[in-house]
Parts: C-alpha cells; sequence; structure tokens
C-alpha cells in the first residue's frame, strides 16, 4: 500500500513537472485545462498583491507571464527580458538627448535591434532557404526555438519607443511597468497589440477591476473558447484534410475553403476573445480586435474589421511614416502595397504569407481607385448583399493561399474546384458531415446576429445569479470536450 | 480582496472539482452523456511511449506569433521508413512472381475501398483507370479500420462488392492501427472477414505508409494477403512528404505513391493489370462516403 501511494506521488509530481517542462509542441493554450488550473492559483494571489503591493504585483505578473512563455519556448523567453531593457533604456535616453541627429539614431537602434532579433528567429531560414536557392547551395534549416509572442512584443516595444520619439507618451514608466507591459500574458501569444500609450496608463492607475468588468471578462473569455476549441477546432480537421491532400474533387475543396475562411475566423478572434477577456477580468482594457469582418461590403472596410490593432498598427507604424496619402496618387498606392507586404510577411516567413499580402494590397489600391465612381452606385440591398458577397469570395480566395503549402499547392487547389466540379458532392457533404455543415451555419448566422444581442445576452450574464454564472462556464467546458472527442472529430491525427 | 473576485475564484474552484470528480469517475459521466476531461489521466498515470506517440500535434499556423506560424508536424517531411520496420516474415516480401504471369489486359471495373488515404490516392487511381479503359467506384470511410470494416462478417466490404461487382479490388486500410498493441489478437479475424468477401476477385491490399515503426500491422496485412497482393508502403527507399496532420501524405506525395503502387501492380503483383501512366494528373470516379464509425 505504502509502495503504491509512493508511487502515486511519484507519479504525480512528475507528470505536474511535465507540465511545466519547455514543450514547444504543446504551448499553454487559454482554453486548455493546466491554463485554468493555474489561473485558478494565479487569481487570489493576483488579487491580493494588486490591492496590497503594486510593486509586487507587477513582478508577479510578469514572472507568470515568463512561465507561461518559458513553458513554449524555454529559454528562449528571455530574450523579452533583453528587449525590455533595451527599448525601455533607450527610450529615457531620446527624452533625454535634445540633439535631433542623436534621438533618430537611439530610436532607430532600439527599432533595428527588435527587428534584428524578430528577423533572425522568425525570418532566418526563410531567408536562408532562398538565399540557397538562388546560389544553388544545400541548405538545411538551423533548429531554431522562437520566443513566445515575439511577434506581438516586437510591434509593442517599436510602437512605445516611436511614441516617446514623437512625444505621445513620456518614458516615465518603471522598467518592472515596461516588463509587465511587454510580457502582459493574456496578449503575449497572439495579441492584440495594445499600444502603450493605452495600455502603461493603466498600469499606472493600478485600478481593480469591478464586478461587472469580472464578470463581462468572463462571458468574453466563453466566447473566445467557444469560437476556438468548439468551432474553429473542429472546423480545422476538415481544412487540414482538403488542404493537405490531393483532394481532387471540387466541391469538398470549395467547402473546404469556405470552412477555413470561417475556421480562422474563430480562431484569430477567438483567441483574441480569452486574451480580451482574461485582461478584462485584471482590469485592463486591451481594446478591440475582431468587429464581425465578414460583414465588410469592401476590403477597406474588411481591414478596419479584421485584426483591428495589426490594421491600425500597421497604418501608423508603416503606412503613414512611408508618406500615407500625402505626396499624390501613385505614392499612396505604392505606399498601400508595401504596407499589406509587410503585413502579410508579419504572418509568417513563407512565399504565400507575401502573396497573400500582395493580393490585398492590390485590393486596397484598386478599391481606392473606384472610390469615386463606387460612391455612385444607389446604395439598395441587393447591392450591399452582392458587395458583401463579392468581398467575402475574394477574402475566401485569399485564404486559400493563405492556407496552401506553397504557391503550387494553391493553384492546384484552385484550379481544382472549377475542373473537378461535381455538385452531386453537395448532397453527399450535407447528407455525410451534417454536423460540420451545422457548425457552419452557426457560425454564418452568428456571425450577423446584431450587436445588441450579444450586448443584451452580456449583461444578461452579468446579472445573473452565480450558480447560473456556474452551469454556463459547466457547459461551455462540457461543450469543448464533447467537440474534443474522436467521435465528432472525423479527421484527427490518428484517425484517418 | 474584491468579492467579485471571491466570486470568481470559488465559480472557478468548483467547475474544476466538478470537472475533476467526472474525469475521476468516467462512468457517471458516460452515463449522463457527459465527456470527461483528462485531468486524472495528465496526472495520474504513467505516460508510455505508445500514447506519446499518438498525441496529435496542433494545426495551428500564421498567428502572427513566430512560435505558432511553424506547422509543428512539418518535421515529420520526408519520413523515411526505418530500419526497424516490423514487417518480417510475411509471404508478399519473399513473393517473386513466376514468369509465367501474363498481364490480364481486359478492362475492370475496380473497386477501391479504405479509409481517408483515398482521399489522396483515389484521384490518381482515377486517372489511371480512366487512362486505361477501367472503370472505377470508391468506397471512403473515414477514420475506419481493419476492425470496423471487418464487423460483422465483412457486411460492408460485401455490400459494395455486390453492388458494383467489381472483377478488381484495390484496398487501402491499417493506418489508423499502426501503434495498436497485440494487433494480431484483436484484428486478424477482421482482415481475415475482409480477405473472404473479396473471394476469388485479384486483390492489391495497400499497406499504410508509416511515419514510424508500426507494433505489427503491416506484417500481419503481409502475411495475410495472396502472394502478390499485398503492397508494402514502408519501406527505405519510399519517402512521403507529410501533410499538416504529420500523417497524411500530401496531394504530390500522395500521387507519386499511388505511381509506385500502379508500377508494382504491373511489374511485380501476382495479378497485373493495365496501368499505363496517364496524362492527367488526377480524375474523378463515383464516389461513396462513409461516416466515421463509432
Amino acid at each position: 500500500m505504502e509502495t503504491e501511494m509512493a508511487y502515486n506521488w511519484t507519479t504525480l509530481w512528475s507528470n505536474i513537472a511535465s507540465l511545466f517542462a519547455c514543450d514547444p509542441s504543446q504551448p499553454l493554450m487559454f482554453h486548455s485545462g493546466t491554463f485554468w488550473c493555474l489561473f485558478i492559483l494565479f487569481l487570489p494571489i493576483y488579487a491580493l498583491l494588486k490591492r496590497h503591493s503594486r510593486a509586487m504585483m507587477l513582478a508577479f505578473v510578469v514572472a507568470f507571464s515568463l512561465l507561461i512563455g518559458y513553458k513554449s519556448s524555454g529559454w528562449a523567453i528571455l530574450l523579452l527580458l533583453f528587449t525590455t531593457t533595451t527599448d525601455w533604456y533607450l527610450a529615457r535616453r531620446v527624452v533625454a538627448s535634445t540633439d535631433p541627429v542623436k534621438r533618430k539614431t537611439l530610436v532607430s537602434l532600439s527599432i533595428v535591434t527588435s527587428l534584428l532579433i524578430l528577423g533572425f528567429f522568425k525570418y532566418g531560414n526563410f531567408v536562408l532557404l532562398n538565399w540557397h536557392a538562388i546560389v544553388g547551395g544545400n541548405f538545411s534549416p538551423m533548429d531554431i526555438l522562437t520566443p513566445l509572442g515575439i511577434s506581438f512584443y516586437t510591434f509593442r516595444s517599436i510602437s512605445y519607443i516611436v511614441d516617446v520619439y514623437k512625444g505621445k507618451l513620456k518614458p516615465d514608466c518603471t522598467w518592472l511597468e515596461y516588463a509587465f507591459y511587454l510580457s502582459f500574458f493574456p496578449s503575449l501569444a497572439a495579441g492584440p497589440i495594445a499600444r502603450g500609450v493605452d495600455f502603461l496608463p493603466q498600469v499606472r492607475a493600478n485600478r481593480v477591476a469591478t464586478r461587472n468588468e469580472v464578470y463581462s471578462g468572463l462571458w468574453q473569455v466563453l466566447l473566445g473558447v467557444i469560437k476556438k476549441a468548439v468551432l474553429a477546432d473542429y472546423l480545422a480537421q476538415y481544412s487540414a484534410l482538403v488542404f493537405g491532400l490531393a483532394a481532387g474533387e471540387g466541391v469538398p475543396l470549395l467547402v473546404g475553403a469556405f470552412a477555413f475562411t470561417l475556421q480562422i475566423y474563430c480562431d484569430f478572434a477567438g483567441y483574441s476573445d480569452m486574451a480580451i477577456g482574461l485582461g478584462r477580468i485584471m482590469g485592463y482594457n486591451l481594446g478591440v480586435n475582431f468587429d464581425f469582418p465578414y460583414r465588410s461590403r469592401n476590403v477597406t472596410e474588411f481591414w478596419h474589421r479584421w485584426h483591428i490593432t495589426l490594421s491600425t498598427w500597421l497604418r501608423d507604424y508603416v503606412y503613414i511614416p512611408l508618406g500615407g496619402n500625402r505626396k499624390g496618387k501613385t505614392r499612396q498606392y505604392l505606399n498601400l502595397f508595401a504596407t499589406m507586404l509587410i503585413g502579410g510577411l508579419w504572418h509568417g516567413a513563407a512565399w504565400t504569407f507575401v502573396v497573400w499580402g500582395a493580393m490585398h494590397g492590390a485590393a486596397l489600391c484598386i478599391h481606392k481607385a473606384l472610390m469615386p465612381k463606387l460612391k455612385k452606385i444607389p446604395d439598395t440591398p441587393i447591392v450591399k448583399i452582392l458587395s458583401g458577397f463579392i468581398t467575402f469570395i475574394f477574402v475566401m480566395v485569399t485564404f486559400v493561399v493563405f492556407r496552401a503549402e506553397s504557391m503550387h499547392d494553391c493553384m492546384t487547389y484552385l484550379r481544382d474546384i472549377f475542373v473537378n466540379w461535381d455538385s452531386s458532392y453537395f448532397h453527399t457533404i450535407v447528407t455525410q458531415r451534417s454536423l460540420m455543415c451545422v457548425v457552419m451555419l452557426v457560425i454564418v448566422v452568428t456571425h450577423f446576429i446584431p450587436k445588441r444581442a450579444y450586448a443584451w445576452l452580456e449583461c444578461r450574464f452579468v446579472a445573473a445569479p452565480w450558480i447560473v454564472k456556474l452551469v454556463v462556464f459547466l457547459a461551455v467546458v462540457q461543450l469543448v470536450l464533447q467537440f474534443a472527442s474522436a467521435e465528432v472529430q472525423p479527421f484527427i491525427y490518428n484517425q484517418f | 480582496m474584491k468579492r467579485s473576485y471571491i466570486g470568481l475564484i470559488a465559480l472557478l474552484v468548483v467547475a474544476l472539482v466538478a470537472t475533476w470528480a467526472f474525469s475521476r469517475n468516467d462512468e457517471a459521466a458516460s452515463m449522463l452523456g457527459l465527456n470527461t476531461a483528462t485531468f486524472d489521466k495528465t496526472l495520474f498515470a504513467a505516460a508510455t511511449s505508445s500514447e506519446q506517440a499518438q498525441v496529435p500535434q496542433p494545426k495551428g499556423r500564421a498567428t502572427g506569433d513566430g512560435k505558432r506560424s511553424v506547422p509543428a508536424p512539418r518535421g515529420k517531411k520526408g519520413a523515411t521508413a526505418a530500419s526497424t520496420s516490423s514487417v518480417g516474415t510475411g509471404n508478399n516480401e519473399h513473393y517473386v512472381r513466376p514468369a509465367n504471369v501474363a498481364m490480364d489486359t481486359t478492362k475492370k471495373n475496380i473497386l477501391f475501398i479504405g479509409d481517408s488515404m483515398l482521399e489522396g490516392l483515389k484521384p490518381r487511381l482515377a486517372a489511371y483507370a480512366e487512362a486505361n479503359g477501367h472503370k472505377m467506384n470508391a468506397v471512403i470511410w473515414y477514420s475506419s479500420t481493419t476492425e470496423i470494416w471487418g464487423r460483422n462478417g465483412a457486411v460492408k466490404v460485401r455490400e459494395y462488392v455486390k453492388k458494383f461487382k467489381p472483377d478488381y479490388i484495390f484496398i487501402s486500410l491499417g493506418g489508423n492501427e499502426l501503434f495498436v498493441s497485440n494487433i494480431q489478437e484483436k484484428r486478424q479475424q477482421y482482415v481475415d472477414a475482409i480477405l473472404r468477401e473479396f473471394g476469388n476477385i485479384p486483390y492489391v491490399w495497400i499497406g499504410p505508409p508509416n511515419w514510424k515503426p508500426d507494433t505489427g500491422i503491416n506484417k500481419m496485412l503481409s502475411a495475410s494477403c495472396r502472394d502478390g497482393s499485398f503492397y508494402l508502403s514502408y519501406t527505405p527507399d519510399q519517402h512521403y512528404d507529410r501533410a499538416r496532420d504529420g500523417a497524411h501524405p500530401t496531394r504530390t506525395s500522395a500521387q507519386a505513391w499511388m505511381d509506385r503502387v500502379c508500377t508494382w501492380v504491373v511489374n511485380k503483383s501476382s495479378h497485373p493489370i493495365r496501368l499505363n501512366r496517364p496524362s492527367k494528373t488526377t480524375a474523378s470516379c463515383h464516389t461513396e462516403i462513409l461516416q466515421p464509425a463509432k
């Protein structure tokens, strides 16, 4: 008996230790049970420290954020502290100096340092691969462990130093406050890209979340969990199959493209919702990141609704510094196109992302050029529906590029949709993949529900008795478990 | 501490305890139609290498986060067949086709059945069929295994053989059973049931394209199939790029895989049929799809 107990305790401790071990293939996601176990331990300590010692609270949250980063990227997460220190120090030097050349040099040094680190970790293999392809050498990729959220915290640090340089923000925050801002775990892995000018004042204010904010945050997290862990992950099984294989039939490929378009929205927006909700629970406002993007009636509106913190970042720190619309039409189009190319490359180190960015850049330019003529078209319901439909189709096609392994795969995929068209597959898909069709229908319908309905539901949840909230929470957990089971995932890895 | 935080912490603790309790008692949960979390297993179960081998890899791509933008399973790209392949003494490994076996040049009515590997193989075989004048039907049963096809005396095989009346069968099955322990004890009866339903119809069983050594499926299939009727897809000279799920060959690789199978059918199988290389890359054929079975 004693031996058995000892064995169980040994196993338990060994398994708990393995949960904290660095494992890049198992990042700590906000919808995982492990994260919520940790969050239950985190929250009371955070709440106590917030009230009694702000500095301790900041240090505690930074340590917790680094732990989450370590789990995914090992000691590489310490680079975050390096970026924190250099940017924080250089920002103070920028303000201390009155020499314009020195100020510019310091800002450039900060930006170049951040971009070099990002470039090495995220694009090092990509650059070398293409270089070797040009010169004809053999290339084996470097085994690089990328720090968690490097793209996000790099953009945050650049916005900070630029805002300090432009005088929009005073660099009067302490190192700890700045480390808190860059490493803030809810937005570390996948955004939103909160600006220092918005976030740092909240850190200084150290305001405790109200009851309404805590439960409104929980509501937002639950919505995010449903989008990410239920809807997106379910559809991912199908899109992974059709994008990965020689599935030459037109209708399944078209449905796969549609499913991926819905999946990627639920994935991105779901994770953003969870981050925003967790931030709100902790008393911080991270802004809005997705605003029902598939309601857009043109590609410009799409970028006002899709990944808003990224698109506004690109506007403020790339497009406007390039000249924006201040240097004539041709230059404006070039700036727009270049900005979207950078935006595409930011998403990942592959030519497909560059092409994806280029397609959106070209579409934005065309839309800008046609704007005077488009404004003359009467705004009838049919025009609204048609423009929305065209925009959605365009976005869907670009997401095929985004998702494909290579441009060759992408072209094959798009070609097969038309070449191997057989309408009878619609019936097969509806009858044989009925749950998937229901999931897609749910996403489409909920996407077009008026915002006031969501606001009403949120109010009802916040005002509901504690027991009702518990039931809703458990229902969402059960929904996630149901959808995560093998029976409803037709294409999981070990079940072809 | 603020009351709202106390309320939220209490809610999370109760939810955790409830979920934990269900994870400790699977039977009660299943009676209520509930699924349980894996807390208990995660914390108290000793990890085994076979379980770890089957952990699904995350599918994430392109969140802008450097970590998740790299598709994890791509490490399996070009997965090679290890020298520790489970195939040892299967009769097909040593089969040498007698010199007097001539090619069957008649037009065939081909039936191609199996698991989701058909998504990749079927369009290419359909192109071969079309180019060589054969007729072809396919049945894809997602997530299927030899057990699922072989249940109740392989009733589904019988049904489709009766329906399509094939005179040549291709079957691709076994990819979902690479890591089943004591496989012969558990699955031999189902493989035998499937083969019984084929009767005298010539067939080719396309073995699964392992990405690592299996626990005996290839060996069992090789030993069970007629001489010259089992194609071993897991040999040191076969390299298949994997799709993002880490298991299925990519479009291009699946086509190359089917090309190898067809070359083998023509040159080495016990019943060669006409399968000249088609000019089209892929083609379509009548296909029936079955739901994943529980």
